[in-house]
């Protein structure tokens, strides 16, 4: 029967993504970038919308909260799972909105004025049945899609605003969006990138292979000479994992050291994150991994020691300077309005 | 309604039940004024009258909170007017909306507690100034979900508040200490984080609360402690200062001595205002918002 053959074929895939996830935080980094990483997630939820069996956009909701909850679990600390699914989550509500032809949809957040002039307990329960919120829903998350696709590109676009000749720039570890960010500038503007090479993985190094590649003056310096290097630098860019709602970051491991050498040194950090990493998350201290890192220690000292290796880093939003993302630059301050327009406040502890 | 009796309407509401907050102690005054009213015949006539009776509650209570519930009442009422300028049709409106809106902020503190409750983690120390009720129901909430955490109390001169807080947390069987003032810097190294409630968030995003919590903000950016601010919506006020001497008089002092005194500059202050630098995190029943969202709710509100 081929709807039981569909719903096999999509499970199959859930399970498939569930098991990647499972094994991207094992050693060298997530197997696929955090886009990629996106894209899927939005691709399977689209697939689950079209195929999964629902009537009415409450019962929608709560199958994809489902397998949210799910693919979370997988991998806690892959973060974008979990905000694109909360984005889904809003376009369904949007939609529905809009099929009901209230106008609800601009004013979804709390707020003392709500508070005053609503003229009765709003009991949403998202139960009407309406013929095209498949299809719409489906539209919607297809524009996602597009805009997940666009969005290095959007970013590197920008680049040449804030790169200007014979700067020189630092940066840590290794980002694709930085990465696509520096290569865009070095098309007109000539500058010198210095890398942290970010033990022990040592990420930096492929990314100064990279930007070599692409004609790009690079050099690569221990984690422990930033501070020392850091006076000659106009401009820190770095990537991240995950934008906190306070404005903060959870990002590589050293990431908290450049930026406070940055700060000690006035030198501006800017941060290019795509829209998809703005998390509502605001604490972030119980997700320190301690990583299994084996060493070569041959001494017996090895059972009394006891190695951590934090994987992440918080980054408090005093010390950033700007953010570039997909929609343009912000400050740190304004975090807080992009996520109120990206979530909707229910659904932030899925 | 005359004016006395309102008075007195209010201060039974704050003696039956002392967990009320006063914003809505005074908001609930407004409201049974407003039923009770049968002299008012246009909207603006009503407005007159209740500018009054906010003045009126104000010499009796001269909190932040008091004001910043009468200013929050006259925007309702403003707000309402707009929809409905028949007089009679647009007071069962308001008186509608009233309660609902009173049902609605008893719920407040909950909200805030559920909020904030977790950020405090298992063996914290937390220290915390003079007494709030809302604090008290975060730590409450706290201890409920089975946290262990012990908590510092500043003792709050001049009244001695700090002591009223220890005894009540002491009943919830929560470990409290009492510390000097004075041995807020001394005591700072020890604590894991800050939180304190507020009798009035300004514009800006900083906070009008009991006199102390200025230097409180300043030991704990001092030696990188996490301030946190716990307050319900209705405290956000319109105010803008920017130092402590643009903090208006009339919330400075209690209500009498702002009657009987005639040279305030010998008079002790019972308030300060810590600016927004100082302020980690405010937790709200709106959320949890950084104190540059203050403003934001403000504006939304207001214009």
């Amino acid at each position: 029967m081929p709807g039981a053959d569909k719903e096999a074929d999509l499970t199959e895939r859930i399970e498939a993504f569930l098991a990647d996830l499972k094994r991207g935080g094992c050693g060298t980094g997530p197997i696929r970038g955090s886009g990629e990483t996106a894209r899927e997630t939005t691709a399977l939820l689209r697939k689950v919308t079209a195929q999964a069996r629902w009537s009415s956009a409450g019962d929608l909701m709560e199958i994809i909260r489902k397998e949210g909850r799910r693919m979370t679990a997988a991998q806690p600390s892959e973060t974008t799972v979990g905000n694109m699914v909360l984005r889904v989550l809003k376009i369904i509500r949007e939609e529905y909105a809009r099929s009901r032809g209230s106008s609800e949809e601009t004013d979804q957040q709390e707020s003392l004025h709500k508070l005053l002039t609503s003229g009765g307990l709003s009991e949403e329960n998202f139960r009407q049945h309406f013929v095209h919120l498949k299809a719409n829903v489906i539209e919607a998350i297809n524009e996602l899609l597009t805009e997940l696709e666009g969005t290095t590109d959007n970013i590197a676009m920008q680049a040449l605003e804030h790169i200007h000749s014979n700067e020189v720039i630092m940066t840590v570890g290794r980002s694709r969006t930085v990465e696509a960010f520096l290569k865009d500038a070095a098309r007109k503007r000539k500058f010198h990138v210095i890398v942290a090479e970010c033990a022990p993985f040592c990420q930096g190094h492929e990314m100064a292979t990279n930007l070599s590649k692409a004609s790009i003056e690079t050099t690569v310096i221990a984690d422990a000479a930033i501070f020392a290097v850091m006076s000659r630098v106009n401009k820190v860019i770095i990537g991240t994992q995950t934008v906190l709602a306070n404005g903060g970051l959870r990002a590589v491991n050293g990431t908290h050291t450049v930026a406070l050498a940055a700060r000690h040194h006035s030198t501006p950090l800017i941060v290019c994150a795509p829209m998809f990493k703005l998390s509502p998350q605001v604490l972030y201290g119980q997700f320190l991994r301690p990583h299994g890192l084996v060493f070569a220690l041959t001494c017996t000292i090895l059972s009394k020691v006891n190695v951590h290796c934090p994987v992440f880093d918080y980054v408090p939003p005093e010390l950033i300077t700007l953010f570039i993302s997909n929609i343009g630059g912000n400050a740190p301050s304004y975090i807080y309005r992009l996520m109120s327009e990206l979530y909707h406040p229910e659904d932030h502890d899925l | 309604m005359d004016k006395d009796e309102l008075v007195e309407y209010f201060r039974t509401q704050v003696r039956q039940d002392p967990e009320v907050p006063s914003a809505v102690a005074a908001i609930r005054t407004l409201l049974e004024f407003l039923k009770r009213d049968q002299t008012g015949e246009t909207i603006l006539g009503l407005r007159e009258n209740l500018t009054q009776t906010i003045r009126r509650l104000e010499e009796a209570d001269s909190s932040v909170a008091v004001s910043s519930g009468g200013e929050l009442f006259l925007r309702f009422i403003s707000l309402t007017s707009l929809e409905h300028p028949d007089l009679s049709q647009c007071k069962k409106v308001m008186v509608e909306r009233g309660e609902l809106f009173l049902k609605k902020i008893s719920l407040s503190r909950s909200k805030v507690a559920k909020l904030c409750h977790t950020f405090i983690k298992d063996g914290a120390k937390i220290l915390t100034h003079s007494s709030s009720r809302v604090v008290l129901k975060v730590l409450e909430s706290a201890a409920a979900d089975k946290k262990r955490f012990t908590v510092y109390v500043t003792e709050s001169q001049p009244d001695s508040a700090g002591r009223q807080m220890a005894d009540k947390l002491q009943n919830l069987n929560i470990p409290v200490t009492v510390v000097l003032d004075a041995a807020v810097g001394y005591i700072m190294e020890k604590v894991d984080l800050v939180i304190v409630g507020a009798e009035g968030v300004v514009e800006s995003g900083g906070i009008i609360n009991k006199i102390g919590t200025y230097q409180l903000a300043v030991c704990s950016k001092a030696h990188n402690k996490p301030f946190y601010v716990v307050a319900e919506s209705f405290k956000f006020v319109r105010l803008y200062p920017l130092n402590q001497q643009d903090v208006p008089e009339r919330f400075k002092y209690k209500a009498d001595t702002l009657k009987a005194v005639e040279d305030l500059a010998e008079e002790h202050p019972m308030i300060d205002y810590t600016p927004p630098s100082l302020i980690t995190l405010i937790f709200t029943d709106l959320g949890v918002l950084t104190p540059s969202a203050v403003s934001d709710e403000l504006i939304k509100l207001y214009l």
